[in-house]
């Protein structure tokens, strides 16, 4: 199934006729946007546009096609594949993957239990971001990552939302597991907590992460680091938007273990990260040896600086 | 002619017959497939409960699973299911249970049961789920335990009755 089709199956009827009449190439479709009564709304090729009914792009609101709360309704069953409590744990954290590592994310009405988050009902808001395997993308970085010939560094991706870094990601992950003539292939773990890296559908990734790798699809990234190191003794450990204060726990033992970890977050720069009050500390206690940080000025994931340890700028872009 | 009177007796005695066996069959085969669709339903169970598996795909490897009636029933399901063309899990339910079991022996109120599973499947949580189909798995059991009392009663006098019946109309004949 390819990226268009994954896309248009998941909307309502009526939404799915408009948006499939629309001529767009789905590799710079980044975001569609549901809002109820609101105006149908795309993030293309880094630009914000309204659809209209008769499925064209256009920069006018009053011509855009108003999404009813039927068709989010509608929509959400098939997002769900008409079983919304299989995803009961995600739609606490406000959103859903879909095949292919689409994310869904969603917002209405939360239900809350013991002033915890329980489920979130009248769901009226939806974010439909793609997800982009772009092959290659992390060429640019990757002897900055390389430690020798077998070895990295451990490495930061910093990253605002909607920068690429989980792209970028992915395709380092691919890249050290497959090796090329200049570094040894490496197994590599990842911890998949929101199935973005991999999209792994019914066991099976559908996104290209090496012949190396072992995914822990959906699983908690604090539990997944020590289970994997236990289990599978990967030699890199790879995961994906860290910041709580477990995660920060099993970076420590990832580390004291003998792994290399290559971890992303969300930031706009060292100095943003070092204000975060668990991440701060293992910034400042100079843990991780490279910081790559991106921005969306030219392209999305654009590679802006590249740090090491001591904060010193071992590549910067023109941009 | 006597010969042709007695060819006569005998087949309407034997096709009489046969239809009263025709009729206890059928009980026999309901209870066969009551106890079927307990363990498929059990089947889904166990995956929504452990797996919390999304119903087309628990539904599709369950259909792979099972060989019996319910398989074109089971695949029809997962199949309109992923098709999202529209409708309702609850009409896509109700659309497959009318249309793949005219087959079976299954009652019209055994239909009925089956059809109003469907119609609080896939809504709200996990625990909402398993409450319907433990409610369901009591109905079953509770039809089931029912055939098993009389049916022993019933296939006897169905094979009785089928018999008798055709002694009845051999003699008006003669």
């Amino acid at each position: 199934m390819d990226k268009r089709d994954e896309i248009l199956k998941i909307f309502s009827l009526n939404l799915r006729r408009v948006i499939s009449s629309l001529e767009l190439d789905y590799e710079k479709l980044q975001e569609i946007r549901l809002r109820v009564n609101g105006p149908l709304i795309v993030i293309y090729d880094n630009k914000e546009y309204f659809i209209t009914k008769d499925s064209n792009l256009v920069n006018l609101q009053e011509e855009a096609y108003l999404v009813s709360q039927n068709e989010i309704r509608e929509t959400m069953e098939y997002i769900s594949n008409y079983s919304m409590y299989a995803f009961e744990d995600e739609i606490k954290q406000g959103f859903i993957t879909i095949q292919g590592g689409h994310r869904i994310g969603i917002a209405g009405k939360t239900i809350l239990e013991n002033d915890k988050i329980k489920n979130i009902k009248h769901i009226s808001f939806i974010n439909i971001r793609l997800s982009h395997q772009i092959k290659g993308c992390a060429s640019k970085v990757l002897p900055f990552i390389m430690n020798g010939t077998e070895d990295i560094f451990h490495t930061l991706i910093i990253s605002p939302p909607r920068c690429g870094k989980t792209t970028l990601l992915r395709d380092v992950i691919r890249q050290l597991s497959n090796g090329h003539s200049k570094f040894l292939g490496q197994s590599v773990g990842v911890i998949d907590e929101r199935s973005e890296i991999g999209a792994c559908y019914m066991g099976v990734p559908q996104n290209e992460l090496g012949i190396r790798t072992d995914i822990l699809d959906c699983c908690p990234k604090a539990n997944g680091m020590m289970m994997l190191i236990r289990s599978m003794s990967p030699r890199i450990i790879a995961v994906d938007e860290v910041g709580s204060k477990e995660d920060i726990e099993a970076i420590e033992y990832v580390i004291n273990c003998g792994c290399k970890l290559i971890a992303t977050v969300h930031g706009s720069s060292i100095d943003d990260i070092k204000t975060k009050p668990i991440l701060g500390r293992l910034v400042r206690e100079k843990i991780f040896e490279r910081y790559i940080v991106l921005n969306n000025r030219i392209t999305v994931g654009n590679v802006e600086e590249i740090y090491d340890a001591r904060g010193s700028i071992v590549y910067k872009s023109g941009v | 002619m006597l010969i042709t009177k007695i060819i006569g007796v005998i087949l309407t005695v034997c096709s009489s017959g046969a239809i009263g066996i025709y009729f206890s069959d059928r009980i026999k085969d309901r209870m066969n497939e009551l106890k079927e669709l307990k363990k498929i339903i059990l089947s889904l169970r166990g995956d929504i409960r452990y797996a919390m598996t999304p119903l087309p795909e628990a539904l599709k490897v369950i259909a792979s699973r099972h060989e019996g009636k319910f398989e074109t029933f089971l695949e029809h399901l997962s199949k309109e299911l992923n098709e999202l063309g529209g409708i309702t899990f609850q009409e896509i339910w109700k659309k497959c249970v009318e249309e793949d079991l005219n087959e079976t022996a299954l009652t019209k109120k055994d239909k009925v049961y089956l059809g109003q599973l469907g119609e609080n499947l896939g809504y709200l949580d996990k625990e909402m789920q398993i409450n319907t189909i433990d409610l369901y798995i009591s109905q079953l059991e509770t039809e089931i335990e029912e055939l098993t009392g009389s049916m022993k009663e019933k296939t006897h006098l169905y094979n009785c009755l089928g018999i008798m019946l055709g002694i009845f109309i051999a003699i008006i004949i003669i």
